[in-house]
């Protein structure tokens, strides 16, 4: 089974950011690389921010997707700043909408990436936990990012089940695959849920009892210094605009 | 320890009740086999003991339980959780955390204990069950024998007095049973409390110092296991349960006709570059009902999966009656009966069900095959609202009516009592002559009934 979403394994994850670092860092390339908030003074900046999911992937010892995000990001980058002012019309127009937004979205995305799958679910609770949020929201969050791995093993299973009565792309019924998809998949998904909501409480889930957690969550050198980098583009901002 | 005073309990939506005024009493240190029949009353027994009902598992309830003073029946579930503990079937539905450690710790975190404590606790729960190594990994990397453990561990790691385990070997293969027993050996050194619900009795013989068997919500004997074990394997068919004796996989009958038989040519495989199947060559006899057996892990669900043609990089071919299948022949005539039959369900009737996969419409077929699988009074039913069983016919209907020539079963038993294990095997047998049948499976029972040939896999290899 693949790694998912929330489903980082201990072992073997390279350099260990707080959860919040990355949460920051996502914040500010949502901010100035997608919203391009300040402007033409922050603008030469935008390239480091955009690097940055490159560098936390590989420091994750994530080769595969750092390398391929850099040969995407750098595409659409070459596309949108050197092909697009040398074609006209239709050809423009469609160029110009995808290379603009994919260099746009895809530092967000692959940062949000990062942030997933090199967090586990009970960094992320810690987390939830430190910044004070109400158990109602971590409970059913957590359970939340337990479902999805089991969904997905639930919806592989489905996947081979339909090939083997010959319903896929391109074979008859065509029509009525995902009515054949979700039927069987949402009856799987309330059976387990059932069962794993039995389980958590036998084991005194949900009691008036403060919650711990174990996980061990703090900053670091390395969580300071992305914290000078995220602080960098406001701070440039903040001149900007006075100066 | 236990005391269960007079309980009578009817499911919501059930038909009939699944206790008719039990009461019993189990004493401290007791180890208890419950065992009967599907839909006797062992599973409910559990819950009860545990609390899930009647405060998960809504419905009537009559009389109440008592666990070490503690009336279960009215207190909170975090309250009982401290004195007892659960352990279920269904190993991928257990963890509610994604990695071993946290899962360990889940239990004491809800308590609320100290960090320190917590730590200390996951230690020596750790060190008790003999999974050091199983530490800090991905709960979706490990084995049905492994997860089986940390779900005991995570038991342990509360240390409570009393624990429950419904059917806790249902996907567990002979080797994993093995090590459960000595964790519950273990507990039981601890002098705690341990009642098992379960259909494979044989495991339990040392364990268990007594037995209680239900047949229709009520207690039908309660003897110790030294009087159990009087009775004869016939004796004990008769009442529904599995044999006590230690069966082990008979050899049957192993030649291969040189005449009809199919070549298995290349079956190797790998993910993400670690081999996990390496069979060069492999033949079969054609239309024979043949086990597939192995540990858990050793590749018999690559195999399954190869042979169905799933997996698209699969360089592997079957030649049969001088035809050479490759993946895309494979997906047409091999068929897997998944051990969730869940997942292969449809449409919304039985008869469309069975009409789906098929090539041209034909309706004498379609009534020919449910009649043979007894499903003719059920074609209007939606398949989903069927019996586990009666769900297993009706992909096997499909599969046969789709033209398939091979079909895979995989692990049809698991988690069946005698009488619907003998049902399925009746129904394997009555497949013999015009399919061919691999049936993926741990139990023995069921190969000594219906197989006539054995394959046996381990590490990616047959031996």
């Amino acid at each position: 089974m693949a790694r998912g979403i929330l489903q980082a394994s201990i072992q073997n994850r390279g350099l260990v950011l707080d959860p919040r670092t990355k949460l920051v860092m996502l914040f500010d390339i949502a901010l100035f690389v997608l919203g391009s908030a300040g402007g033409g003074s922050v603008e030469p900046l935008v390239p480091i921010l955009c690097a940055m999911p490159a560098v936390l992937m590989l420091s994750a010892k994530k080769w595969k997707g750092a390398a391929t995000y850099l040969l995407v990001y750098l595409l659409s980058w070459l596309t949108y700043t050197q092909l697009v002012p040398l074609t006209k019309g239709a050809v423009n127009f469609i160029l110009l909408g995808c290379s603009g937004m994919l260099s746009r979205f895809l530092p967000g995305i692959a940062m949000g990436g990062y942030l997933v799958s090199t967090t586990t679910v009970s960094e992320f609770t810690a987390v939830m936990l430190r910044l004070h949020l109400s158990e109602k929201i971590i409970i059913p969050l957590s359970v939340m990012f337990r479902f999805f791995p089991t969904v997905m093993d639930e919806a592989a299973s489905i996947n081979a089940a339909m090939r083997m009565r010959g319903i896929y792309m391109g074979g008859k019924n065509v029509g009525k695959m995902l009515e054949y998809r979700l039927v069987p998949l949402m009856t799987c998904c309330v059976k387990i849920g059932e069962e794993l909501s039995a389980a958590a409480l036998t084991r005194g889930l949900g009691g008036e009892a403060k919650r711990t957690n174990i996980c061990k969550i703090g900053f670091h050198i390395q969580d300071y210094l992305l914290f000078v980098v995220c602080l960098i583009p406001y701070a440039v901002w903040i001149m900007g605009r006075v100066l | 320890m236990i005391e269960i005073k007079k309980v009578s309990f009817q499911h919501e939506n059930a038909e009939k009740p699944s206790l008719k005024n039990v009461s019993l009493t189990i004493a401290e240190g007791e180890c208890v086999l419950l065992c009967g029949e599907s839909g006797s009353g062992k599973t409910t027994v559990t819950r009860l003991i545990n609390g899930l009902i009647p405060h998960f598992y809504e419905g009537k309830m009559e009389g109440c339980a008592m666990v070490n003073g503690l009336n279960v029946t009215e207190a909170e579930l975090y309250d009982t959780a401290r004195i007892v503990g659960s352990v279920f079937q269904n190993p991928r539905s257990q963890f509610f955390c994604v990695d071993t450690t946290s899962e360990l710790a889940f239990g004491c975190e809800n308590m609320g204990m100290l960090e320190d404590e917590i730590l200390s606790r996951v230690d020596e729960a750790a060190r008790e069950l003999n999974i050091e190594k199983l530490l800090g990994r991905s709960i979706f990397e490990l084995s049905g024998g492994e997860k089986q453990k940390i779900s005991c561990a995570s038991v342990s790691a509360l240390r409570p007095e009393v624990m429950v385990l419904d059917e806790p070997t249902s996907n567990l293969d002979v080797h994993a049973i093995e090590e459960l027993k000595q964790t519950l050996l273990g507990w039981k050194a601890e002098g705690k409390t341990i009642v098992i619900a379960e259909h494979r009795l044989s495991w339990l013989r040392d364990l268990c110092d007594r037995v209680i068997c239900m047949k229709d919500g009520q207690v039908a004997f309660d003897l110790s296991m030294q009087a159990f074990a009087q009775y004869s394997t016939e004796q004990l068919h008769q009442m529904g349960l599995r044999s006590l004796r230690d069966e082990k996989i008979a050899p049957v009958q192993n030649s291969v006709p040189e005449t009809e038989t199919m070549q298995l040519q290349n079956f190797c495989f790998s993910y993400d570059g670690t081999p996990v199947l390496n069979i060069p060559h492999l033949s079969l006899p054609l239309d024979g009902i043949i086990a597939l057996v192995g540990p858990n892990g050793a590749g018999k669900s690559t195999f399954s999966r190869c042979l169905c043609g799933l997996e698209k990089k699969f360089k592997g071919q079957v030649k049969i009656n001088g035809q050479l299948w490759k993946n895309k022949q494979l997906l047409k005539n091999c068929y897997m009966v998944m051990q969730d039959v869940n997942h292969q369900l449809f449409c919304e009737t039985v008869a469309d069900e069975v009409q789906l996969g098929m090539r041209s419409e034909n309706s004498s077929d379609v009534e020919r095959v449910l009649e043979m699988l007894d499903l003719s009074h059920l074609r209007e039913r939606h398949p989903m609202s069927l019996s586990g069983g009666q769900k297993q016919r009706v992909a096997i209907a499909s599969a046969i009516l789709a033209g398939k020539e091979i079909l895979i079963f995989d692990e049809p038993t698991s988690g069946l009592d005698f009488r619907h294990m003998e049902q399925t095997a009746a129904l394997l047998s009555s497949l013999k002559g015009n399919q061919t049948v691999l049936i993926v499976t741990h139990d023995p029972e069921l190969i000594q009934r219906c197989c006539d040939h054995i394959v046996c896999i381990e590490n990616g290899t047959v031996i």
